[in-house]
């Protein structure tokens, strides 16, 4: 044994192929290992200043719904699934996130977006403000803003933008370009006239005066007064009269509302507001259907990098994939694994678009959910399937597994939520799991599945990507962002 | 509240058959109604869904959902009905049922934009004259 260890360490230190005289080393997993071994002993820790950064934030996507994404997109490709690797898992550096609110264990979308923007944790529900602020008490609210990533990339010279599908205006890309003391003061109609008169501002109006370069998201009601109809039939929801389409584009920028008006962008164009949806963005697995036509993430992505690249002095981008978060919500798994696919298509064309030498990506979510991932199935069981195990000599049956109720389970199921039994236990057998409007069965009755606690996966290349590592605190993502391209500086 | 719960428990219990279909089945992108649809128009059907929590009580009607109205406190400072629901005459005053639970309704299908009389509400399909049972 202790020879064996010896040689091995002396192969090691040697940097060289070992193990030669180990039964198990013609094994593909111990090669692939080998390669990966190889291939992080490699990896350079890159830092030159990075010239543009993007964050890619997808919202509630915790370590078990992306291992279930990983294992979905796997299967859609014909793999067993669980080997797959989605885009960003290819990144060589990787941390845990701890991801609790100033003020609660469990996390919001406001207070981890503020955290990972701004570099301070805060409180639930706020978003660019510090934490002595009570949620709503936007009077106080002004006189404790804190700038992010993004106003100091604007304020160093770079471009900037914000892509979500969710609304533009909705709590991650707003903590991006705003100030509020309440993350649904969206827009004007949500404050009354004594907060207007203190000087408190909707979210909306804030995306214009950011200067951003790109906003392509949903949210349009939120940027047209309500006695208007947009183009596809909803009206609006501004009760100060203001069109914010209209007055971007008086300031000179290109205003799309559908896919067709963003695949036919001038590529000239150097500003562009994208809203192709009054309230979120469709679901991936609904986007097929739209009335007007949306574009993917990947598409949003590509048509952002497109017009931020266009500055010479680099550019920041956030990108959310906004609505894996409203999937777990809902308990339906089907519409988070594809939104969580998309994600992964968005972050894979960044990569694609820009060098691993001047651009730091950084790829996490905001907080987890509370999908598990139980019981005892087989190598390769459809990940929304029923879960079929094992015989006794580990070779896999044909039927799904029962539970002490006779009755069989599906692999994903939810802890709390919509798809809770209350009495009797649905029986599976003749369900189709798999279909996209399946709610997955749960434990707790809620109206709306709830976010966790527990840490999230940051995953990173690029300049100074390599200080991803450890178990950190949520809010040290925009210190790195910071180190790496100088924001603040 | 106790008469309610035993009638619910009493309810029957219905089973997905090949004959069932999805509200998602009446449209065939861009919210046009899909050929089996317009096929079934106006012939008794059965759906599967959810119920809607009810818009006002004692009432013989409701509207069905392909998924539970889940509404997430962070998300939303209100509810957004999704586009493609479906409205649901019944034959008699609706006995509640949680929007979670999922239901199978059977009716006449009718296409076409309509204005209840009785509620002002808007809907381009309904079912009428329709039970519903719950899916086990």
């Amino acid at each position: 044994m202790k020879k064996l260890l010896a040689s091995m360490v002396a192969t090691v230190v040697a940097g060289t192929t070992f193990a030669n005289d180990l039964p198990q080393q013609s094994s593909p997993w111990f090669q692939d290992a080998q390669n990966v071994l190889m291939q992080k002993m490699e990896t350079p820790r890159l830092r030159g200043q990075a010239k543009n950064v993007i964050l890619f934030v997808a919202d509630g996507n915790g370590v078990s719904s992306n291992t279930a994404i990983r294992i979905f997109e796997g299967q859609a490709q014909g793999l067993l699934g669980e080997e797959h690797e989605l885009s960003f898992e290819k990144f060589p550096h990787l941390a845990l996130a701890k991801t609790y609110n100033s003020n609660a264990q469990t996390p919001d979308s406001a207070g981890t977006a503020t955290a990972m923007l701004a570099g301070v944790k805060t409180r639930q529900g706020v978003v660019g403000i510090t934490d002595n602020v009570d949620r709503g008490d936007c009077v106080t609210a002004l006189d404790n803003q804190i700038p992010s990533a993004l106003h100091l990339a604007e304020r160093k010279g770079k471009a900037t933008g914000v892509v979500s599908t969710a609304r533009v205006t909705h709590a991650t890309p707003a903590a991006a370009y705003a100030f509020a003391a309440d993350r649904n003061f969206e827009d004007d109609s949500a404050l009354s006239d004594e907060q207007k008169a203190a000087g408190c501002v909707d979210i909306a109006s804030q995306a214009l005066t950011a200067d951003m370069e790109v906003i392509l998201g949903g949210g349009r009601r939120h940027f047209i007064p309500a006695e208007l109809t947009d183009e596809e039939g909803k009206t609006g929801r501004r009760t100060d009269g203001r069109d914010l389409t209209k007055e971007w584009q008086a300031q000179g920028g290109e205003y799309v509302w559908n896919r067709d008006g963003l695949m036919k962008l001038d590529p000239n164009a150097d500003r562009v507001l994208g809203l192709f949806e009054s309230s979120h963005m469709e679901y991936e697995a609904d986007r097929e259907g739209d009335a007007g036509g949306e574009p993917s993430l990947a598409e949003m992505t590509a048509a952002a990098i497109n017009v931020l690249n266009k500055d010479e002095d680099g550019f920041f981008l956030l990108v959310e994939s906004g609505r894996v978060d409203h999937a777990h919500h809902a308990g339906n798994a089907y519409r988070a694994m594809m939104d969580g696919v998309a994600f992964a298509e968005a972050v894979q064309i960044a990569t694609q678009m820009t060098n691993l030498e001047d651009t730091l990506i950084i790829v996490t979510a905001d907080h987890s959910h509370t999908l598990v991932m139980q019981g005892y199935a087989q190598r390769g069981n459809p990940i929304l399937g029923l879960s079929k195990g094992l015989d006794s000599q580990g070779n896999p049956v044909t039927e799904p597994s029962l539970a002490k109720d006779g009755k069989p389970y599906t692999t994903i199921a939810y802890v709390n939520g919509p798809g809770a039994v209350q009495g009797e236990r649905q029986d599976l057998s003749n369900v189709d799991v798999e279909d996209m409007d399946f709610v997955q069965q749960a434990l707790i009755p809620m109206s709306s599945e709830t976010h966790t606690a527990e840490d999230v996966a940051i995953y990173a290349r690029g300049p100074w990507a390599w200080l991803i590592d450890g178990t950190v605190e949520q809010n040290y993502i925009f210190h790195v962002m910071d180190h790496a391209a100088g924001l603040s500086q | 509240m106790k008469y309610l719960f035993v009638f619910l428990l009493f309810l029957p219990i219905y089973t997905y058959s090949s004959d069932t279909i999805k509200i998602r089945e009446l449209y065939a992108g861009d919210m046009q109604f899909s050929e089996l649809a317009k096929s079934l128009d106006g012939k008794r059907v059965k759906i599967s869904g959810y119920m809607a929590p009810p818009l006002k009580a004692q009432a013989d009607f409701f509207v069905l959902t392909k998924m539970p109205m889940a509404v997430c406190p962070f998300c939303e400072s209100e509810a957004d009905w999704p586009d493609d629901i479906l409205f649901v005459r019944g034959k008699d005053t609706i006995d509640v049922i949680r929007y979670t639970e999922p239901l199978i309704v059977t009716g006449i299908l009718e296409l076409g934009t309509k204005v209840d009389e009785e509620t002002g509400f808007v809907s381009r399909v309904r079912v009428v004259n329709a039970d519903y049972e719950r899916a086990l």
